[in-house]
C-alpha cells in the first residue's frame, strides 16, 4: 500500500507528469504535491465547498477525489483563473462587490461560481443560489457573492 | 468632518488581489520547512480519573518522534482564569479533551500512532447541566478551584462549581416592582453553537536552537498568545514569536490562546523542526470553544403606560469544562443586563458555572445574542400584555443621550430611536399582510446594543514608517480575519498623512515586528487600534512639519502640507515635497536635520473603571454600538417552516471608515444571526457532541439568505477615529429576538429559545391548540 | 478523521471488476466516491482495495430503448437531473436526482451509489419505488435483476452478494402517463438530509407512493395506494392519514418520531393534490 502511481495530466493549462500517492485525495495532491496552496480544506466531506476546482471543466470537491484519478485530465484551480497577471471578470467583480471577507472559501466559490457562468451566462438569485448553495460562507458575503456573479454575467 | 478624503469612501479592500487569486497565504499554505506533524489523542469520557496511559505501542510506531502526555507537561495556562492545562492532567473535564499528543513525520504516522495509545479512564458522574452544576451536591469538576491564579474581577466559589458570579444591584428592586402595574416572569434558554469558520484551527511552532520559540497561528491575537504563553512555560517575552497569517474566519473561537502552546515541549526536543497540528472539522467542533448555553430567568415590571420600572435577570451558563475565557462572557452579560433599555432598578446574578460539556467561550456577540434574547423577547410579552405596539415599548424605554446602563454607565453618542424606527419603517410596520396558500405572515423588530468586553487597561499600538519616497509601511498587531482591519486601518492612516491609500502598505502581525495589541475581539480594532494608527500619523506628521521647517527655514506654523509637499503660506514657491523630506533629511549644505520618519501612537482607554464587586457599578464599556433588526416571515404552520421575506438590519457606525465594507460586515453579522436564529444548536448526549460536522451541524447557505436592506446610522463616537465604533458582532444580536418576534406575531405563540427549526415552530402551535 | 490506505486499481472491463471484487477481500467498487471517501473518512468503511469502475462503458450508458430508460451505474446524478428527456417525461426522478447534496456533489455522484450506500432517506429512492425500477447486477454468478425494493434490505444493507454491483438502473416502460412529484422535509430546505422524503407518482389509472427516511429502508405507503387505488378514496387528506400504517420512523438528530409521523402525512397528502388534482 501507499504504493505511486505514475499520471498524466494538465493542470492550468500546463501538461504535468507526476506520481501520485494511492489512497491520497486531489485536494492533497493539489496542495502538497504541486503546491498549489490556493484550493483550501474545510471539512474533508464534501459539506463546504472550499475545495472546490474543476475537472475536465466540471466543480467538484477535490476531497472526495482521488489524486490518481486525475489521470488524463484537465484541472483548473484558482491560480489558473487570471492569464498573465490579468484577472478573470469574476474574480474582478468579487473585488468590486466586496464578495468575500476572510477569503477562505473564496476560491472554492470563485471556481464553482466560474462554471455557472459556463453553464448558464446569465443566471439568476435563485439559479446561483441553487448552484453555489454547496459552498459555504461563514462570514456570510452571499449576497456580494450574488452581486458579483450577476454583474461579471453582465459583463 | 466634510472634507475627509479617504475616511468614508469605498476604496478596495487590500487583501483583494490575494484573496481572489488563491495567492493569500493562510498558515497551512506556507512551506516552513522540517516538518513534524502532530494528533491528539482525546477523551472518550466527558468526567473521569485517567488511570493509566501506555504509550509505548506509539513510541514505537514507524515514524514518531515523540509521545507527550499531560503528566510531562502540566503547565496551566489561561486568559482571565488559570484553570485549563495543554493536555489533561489526572483528569478529563470533557469529551474529546486532548490527553495525549504524537509528533511524528507524517501526518499518516501520526494518526497511526494515536491509535495505538491505551488509556483507561475510572468515569466520574458528571454534569451536563448548569442549573444541575450549581446545586450543592453537585460533582465538582475542578477540586482546586480556590487555588487557580484569576484576574481579580472576578468571583469564583471555590467548593462548588460555579467559577464566576457577577451582580448588579442598580436603584433599589423592591421599589421598583412596586411602581410597577404588571410584572412578568418567564424563563428562557439558548443552546450552544459553534463559530465553524470554513479555516479549523491550525499551530506550527518551532523551537530555534539559540532558544527562541516561533509560533505561527490562527490566533487572533498573537500578543496575547505571546503573553500567555511566556507565562506559562516561563519564556521571556523577547524569545517568543508569534505570528499570524491571515485568518480564515475567527468570530472568537481563534481568540486568547488555544492550541499553540499544545506543542512547545516536542519542539524543544527538535530544535530547528517545525510541529504542526491541523485540526480536523470534528476537532474543531468538540475541542475549541462553543458558544456557552444560557438558562435564564427574567423578571419584568412595568407600568401601564409601558415604562419598564424593574428588571431581575438570573443567569446561568454552561461554562463547559474550562472556563478561562468564559468567565468574563458572565460578567459582560451581566454589566449590559438590560440591554438597550434605561432600566432605573436592576438586580442581576449571573453565575458561570463549570459542567462537562464542550469548552465555553467567546463567540460573535459575547453573551449579548443570550443575554438579549431574553430582553427583546420580554418586551415583546411586555407589549403584547399592555396590548401596545411593541416598537413603542422599545422607544419608550430605549437608551437615549444621558441613558444609564445596568452598571451605572452614562452612555452618550447613542441614536437608538433612528436604528429602530429605520428598520420598522424598511419592513413597512404596523401594516399586516396576509400570507398566501394558508400560510401566515408576521413582522417583528429587536433592538440590540454591544461596548467592547475588554479589561479596562486593553492597549492598541501602531508604528508607521515613511519610506524615501514618501509611501509609508503601517506596523499594527491587530489580525486579519475578514473584518477588513487591513483596509480601514490604511484609510485611517492614509487620512490622517493626507498619503494616498495605495501608497500605504499594511500587513498581517509578526510580534517581533509590529507593535502591541491586545485582541482582535469585541469589534474594538477600528476604534483602538484605529486610534493608535492616527496618533501615529500625527506623530509622523509632526516630524515632517518640523523636517520641513528646518528644510525651508520656515516657521511650523507658517508651513501647510498637502500630502504631495510642504509649502509656505506665504510663498508656496518655497517647499520641499514629501519625498525630499522623508529622504534627504538634509539641508542644502549637506547639514543633516533628521532621522527616517518613524511615527508612534498608542492607546489605552481612560473612560473604563473597575466594576463594585457588590453592586457592578461602574464604567466597563469603551463604546456602547447600537442597532436594531426587523423581519418580515412567513410561516407554513403545517410544516413549521419559516420563510423570510424581509430583513432590515441597522448599526450606528459612528462613521463608517468604508462604507462598502462596513455593508458587508453588517450583512455578514445579520447572517449568521439569522443562521443560528433558524438552523444552529450543537446537540449534547452526555457530553458527547453529537453534531460535529457539516451534515448535522447545519449554518445558511445561499438559499436561505434573502435580500438584507442595510442601514450605516452615523452618530459620531466622540473619541472614536472620525467619530468610528466597531460593528464587527453587533449586527448577529438583534436578529434571533426579531424573528422569533415576527413567528410570534405570526402564530401567536410564544418562542423562549431558538434556533426556530422547522419542528420546534410546528411542536409550539400544535401545543398551543 | 481516519487517514486512507489503501490499493486501487482502474479497470478496463466489466468483467475484470467483477473478479477483483469477488475475489479480494475488502474490495470496493468506486464510482463517484462521494458516499464512499466520507464513509472512509468516518470509518464506516475500511476497504483494502479500490475497484474504479466509473470508466466502464457498460456502466456508462445512459439510453432509452424497448425496455426503458437504462442508467448505467457511473452515471452522475446531474447528468439525470439535468437530462431534458427524463426532466420532460420523468420529473420525479429528476426532482430526486436534482434533492441530492449540492451541484459540485452531484457531478461525481451516482444514482447507483445513491442507492447502494442505502440510506433509508436516499433522495432517489423513493422515486425509483413508484417508478418501479430494476435494478440490473452484475455478479460472479452472471446478471440479475432485482427490483429495486427488493434491492434495500436495511440501513445501508442492500441485497448485494460478495463480487456484485450495480450495472444500471432501469426505468421500465411505459413511462407513468401522470404527474409525479418528490417532495423533502428537511432542517435547512437548502443542501440537507431528507427528514422525510415522499414521492407521489400519478400513473394515469393507479398512483403510487413511497416514502423516505421514516423506516429502515424506503417503504412504499400501501395503505395509501390500496385505498386510492382500490377502495376509490377521494380525499387526499384521508388517504394520507393511512401512512402511518406503513411507516416506523424514528427519533434522530434530523427530526422526531412525532414530527416525522407528521410530516409524512403532510408530504404524502400535498403529494396527492398536486398529483391527483384532489
Amino acid at each position: 500500500m501507499s504504493d505511486k502511481i505514475k499520471i498524466k495530466f494538465t493542470v492550468n493549462g500546463d501538461s504535468e507528469e507526476r506520481e501520485a500517492v494511492v489512497g491520497e485525495t486531489l485536494l492533497k495532491f493539489i496542495r502538497d504535491e504541486l503546491n498549489l496552496t490556493g484550493t483550501k480544506s474545510g471539512c474533508e466531506i464534501g459539506e463546504c465547498g472550499a475545495c472546490t476546482v474543476l475537472l475536465d471543466g466540471k466543480p467538484v470537491n477535490s476531497c472526495l477525489v482521488l489524486a490518481v484519478e486525475l489521470d488524463g485530465k484537465e484541472l483548473l484551480t484558482i491560480e489558473g483563473l487570471s492569464k498573465n497577471g490579468e484577472l478573470d471578470r469574476l474574480q474582478q467583480a468579487f473585488i468590486d462587490h466586496a464578495a468575500f471577507q476572510c477569503g477562505y472559501c473564496t476560491p472554492g466559490m470563485i471556481m464553482a461560481a466560474r462554471s455557472l457562468l459556463e453553464r448558464n451566462p446569465n443566471p439568476n438569485d435563485s439559479e446561483i443560489n441553487k448552484a453555489l448553495s454547496g459552498n459555504l460562507c461563514r462570514c456570510g458575503a452571499y449576497q456580494e457573492i450574488r452581486d458579483a456573479v450577476k454583474d461579471s454575467a453582465s459583463k | 468632518m466634510s472634507d475627509l478624503k479617504t475616511v468614508g469612501t469605498t476604496v478596495p479592500r487590500k487583501d483583494a488581489m490575494e484573496k481572489v487569486t488563491g495567492a493569500a497565504e493562510f498558515i497551512e499554505d506556507r512551506y516552513m520547512g522540517p516538518m513534524l506533524y502532530a494528533k491528539m489523542k482525546k477523551s472518550t469520557v466527558a468526567h473521569g480519573k485517567i488511570v493509566r496511559i501506555d504509550t509505548d505501542k506509539a513510541e514505537k510506531h514507524p515514524g514518531v518522534k515523540a509521545v507527550l502526555t499531560g503528566k510531562d507537561y502540566p503547565n496551566m495556562i489561561g486568559l482571565y482564569l488559570i484553570d485549563r492545562t495543554f493536555l489533561a492532567v489526572d483528569k478529563v473535564r470533557f469529551w474529546g479533551e486532548p490527553v495525549a499528543v504524537v509528533a511524528a513525520t507524517s501526518e499518516k504516522a501520526a494518526a497511526e500512532a494515536v491509535e495505538l495509545i491505551e488509556v483507561e479512564y475510572e468515569e466520574l458522574p458528571g454534569v451536563f447541566d448548569p442549573r444541575e452544576g450549581i446545586k450543592p451536591d453537585a460533582p465538582i469538576i475542578h477540586e482546586n478551584l480556590g487555588n487557580y491564579e484569576i484576574v481579580p474581577i472576578f468571583y469564583p466559589k471555590p467548593g462548588t462549581n460555579i467559577a464566576n458570579h457577577f451582580k448588579i444591584r442598580k436603584g433599589d428592586i423592591e421599589e421598583g416592582f412596586d411602581q410597577a402595574d404588571h410584572v412578568l416572569e418567564k424563563e428562557y434558554y439558548v443552546p450552544q453553537m459553534q463559530h465553524v469558520p470554513i479555516e479549523t484551527h491550525k499551530a506550527a511552532v518551532q523551537w530555534s536552537p539559540d532558544g527562541k520559540l516561533t509560533v505561527w497561528s490562527t490566533a487572533q491575537s498573537p500578543n496575547v498568545v505571546r503573553q500567555l504563553l511566556a507565562k506559562s512555560l516561563d519564556i521571556p517575552m523577547h524569545k517568543i514569536r508569534v505570528i499570524s497569517s491571515y485568518i480564515g474566519g475567527g468570530f472568537g473561537c481563534k481568540a486568547g490562546a488555544s492550541i499553540e502552546g499544545l506543542l512547545v515541549p516536542i519542539a524543544q526536543k527538535y530544535p530547528g523542526h517545525i510541529i504542526r497540528i491541523v485540526f480536523d472539522r470534528e476537532e474543531d467542533m468538540q475541542g475549541t470553544f462553543t458558544r456557552q448555553a444560557l438558562f435564564s430567568k427574567l423578571r419584568t415590571g412595568f407600568t401601564k403606560d409601558g415604562r419598564i420600572t424593574a428588571l431581575q435577570y438570573e443567569m446561568i451558563w454552561d461554562g463547559g469544562a474550562y472556563t478561562e475565557y468564559g468567565v468574563n462572557i458572565v460578567r459582560a452579560a451581566g454589566y449590559s443586563s438590560t440591554g438597550a433599555y434605561d432600566i432605573p432598578n436592576v438586580k442581576t446574578d449571573s453565575y458561570c458555572v463549570y459542567t462537562n460539556n464542550s469548552i465555553g467561550g467567546p463567540v460573535r456577540g459575547f453573551g449579548m445574542c443570550e443575554m438579549q434574547w431574553g430582553i427583546e423577547r420580554q418586551i415583546e410579552e411586555v407589549a403584547k400584555h399592555l396590548n401596545m405596539d411593541p416598537l413603542e415599548v422599545r422607544l419608550k424605554n430605549g437608551m437615549k443621550r444621558g441613558s444609564t446602563t445596568a452598571s451605572g454607565q452614562v452612555v452618550h453618542d447613542v441614536d437608538y430611536e433612528k436604528c429602530l424606527k429605520l428598520v420598522a419603517d424598511k419592513i413597512g410596520w404596523g401594516k399586516q399582510e396576509s400570507g398566501k396558500d394558508g400560510k401566515l405572515r408576521g413582522k417583528g423588530i429587536a433592538g440590540l446594543v454591544k461596548c467592547p468586553a475588554q479589561p479596562s487597561n486593553a492597549a492598541s499600538s501602531a508604528i508607521i514608517r515613511i519610506n524615501e519616497d514618501g509611501t509609508a509601511h503601517v506596523m499594527v498587531g491587530a489580525t486579519e480575519m475578514g473584518q477588513g482591519m487591513l483596509t480601514a486601518i490604511s484609510q485611517i492612516a492614509s487620512e490622517a498623512l493626507h498619503i494616498p491609500v495605495d501608497k500605504i502598505d499594511i500587513k498581517v502581525p509578526d510580534t517581533d515586528f509590529t507593535p502591541y495589541e491586545w485582541q482582535s475581539v469585541g469589534s474594538r480594532i477600528t476604534y483602538t487600534c484605529g486610534t493608535s494608527v492616527k496618533r501615529a500619523a500625527e506623530d509622523a506628521l509632526g516630524q515632517i512639519y518640523c523636517i520641513a521647517a528646518n528644510l525651508l527655514e520656515v516657521p511650523q506654523e507658517d508651513l501647510s502640507y498637502d500630502g504631495k509637499k510642504v509649502y509656505s503660506n506665504k510663498d508656496p514657491n518655497i517647499k520641499a515635497t514629501i519625498r525630499e523630506i522623508a529622504d534627504s533629511c538634509k539641508k542644502c549644505t549637506g547639514e543633516g536635520i533628521a532621522g527616517p520618519i518613524i511615527g508612534r501612537g498608542s492607546f489605552v482607554p481612560t473612560n473604563m473603571t473597575n466594576l463594585d464587586p457588590e453592586t457592578g457599578q461602574g464604567n466597563p464599556g469603551l463604546f456602547y454600538c447600537f442597532g436594531a433588526t426587523g423581519v418580515e416571515v412567513e410561516i407554513d404552520p403545517e410544516t413549521g417552516v419559516v420563510e423570510i421575506l424581509q430583513l432590515a438590519s441597522s448599526i450606528d457606525a459612528g462613521k463608517a471608515i468604508n462604507p462598502q465594507l462596513a455593508t458587508v460586515q453588517l450583512h455578514g453579522g445579520t447572517i449568521m444571526g439569522l443562521s443560528t436564529a433558524l438552523y444552529e444548536e450543537v446537540r449534547f448526549d452526555k457530553g458527547i457532541m453529537l453534531n460535529r460536522n457539516f451534515t448535522d451541524y447545519k449554518i445558511a447557505t445561499f438559499d436561505n439568505v434573502p435580500h438584507i436592506d442595510s442601514f450605516i446610522v452615523e452618530t459620531p463616537e466622540t473619541n472614536g477615529p472620525y467619530g468610528a465604533r466597531g460593528i464587527g458582532e453587533q449586527p448577529m444580536i438583534g436578529v434571533a429576538p426579531a424573528i422569533a418576534n415576527a413567528v410570534s406575531d405570526a402564530l401567536g405563540v410564544e418562542f423562549n429559545s431558538f434556533p426556530l427549526t422547522p419542528e420546534k415552530v410546528w411542536r409550539a402551535l400544535k401545543d398551543k391548540k | 478523521m481516519k487517514m486512507l490506505s489503501y490499493d486501487y486499481v482502474k479497470c478496463t472491463g466489466l468483467s475484470e471488476a467483477v473478479d477483483i471484487l469477488a475475489k479480494e477481500e475488502q474490495a470496493y467498487p468506486y464510482a463517484g466516491g462521494t458516499d464512499l471517501m466520507v464513509g472512509m473518512r468516518g470509518g464506516k468503511f475500511a476497504p483494502k482495495k479500490l475497484v474504479d469502475v466509473k470508466d466502464l462503458p457498460e456502466l456508462n450508458v445512459f439510453e432509452e430503448n424497448d425496455q426503458g430508460i437504462i442508467i448505467g451505474a457511473a452515471i452522475t446524478l446531474n447528468q439525470i437531473a439535468c437530462d431534458d428527456s427524463i426532466v420532460k417525461n420523468i420529473p420525479i426522478l429528476a426532482e430526486g436526482s436534482h434533492s441530492v447534496g449540492g451541484y459540485t456533489i452531484r457531478n461525481r455522484a451516482t444514482l447507483a451509489g445513491n442507492i447502494c450506500n442505502a440510506s433509508p432517506a436516499a433522495d432517489t429512492a423513493a422515486p425509483l419505488y413508484t417508478l418501479e425500477a430494476l435494478i440490473n447486477i452484475a455478479g460472479p454468478d452472471g446478471n440479475r435483476s432485482l427490483p429495486v425494493e427488493e434491492f434495500f434490505t436495511g440501513p445501508g444493507q442492500t441485497a448485494l452478494k460478495k463480487g456484485e454491483l450495480v450495472q444500471s438502473i432501469v426505468i421500465p416502460r411505459p413511462f407513468p402517463a401522470g404527474k409525479g412529484v418528490y417532495s423533502k422535509a428537511s432542517r435547512t430546505g437548502s443542501v440537507d438530509l431528507a427528514t422525510v422524503g415522499v414521492a407521489v407518482q400519478n400513473w394515469g389509472e393507479h398512483v403510487k407512493i413511497a416514502v423516505g427516511a421514516v423506516a429502515a429502508t424506503p417503504v412504499r405507503a400501501l395503505s395509501v395506494e390500496k385505498a386510492i387505488n382500490e377502495k376509490g378514496e377521494k380525499s387526499s387528506a384521508e388517504a394520507a392519514k393511512l401512512v402511518h400504517n406503513d411507516i416506523a420512523p424514528i427519533t434522530d438528530i434530523r427530526g422526531s418520531r412525532e414530527y416525522r409521523y407528521h410530516m409524512v402525512e403532510v408530504l404524502v397528502r400535498r403529494g396527492l393534490e398536486q398529483t391527483m388534482g384532489v
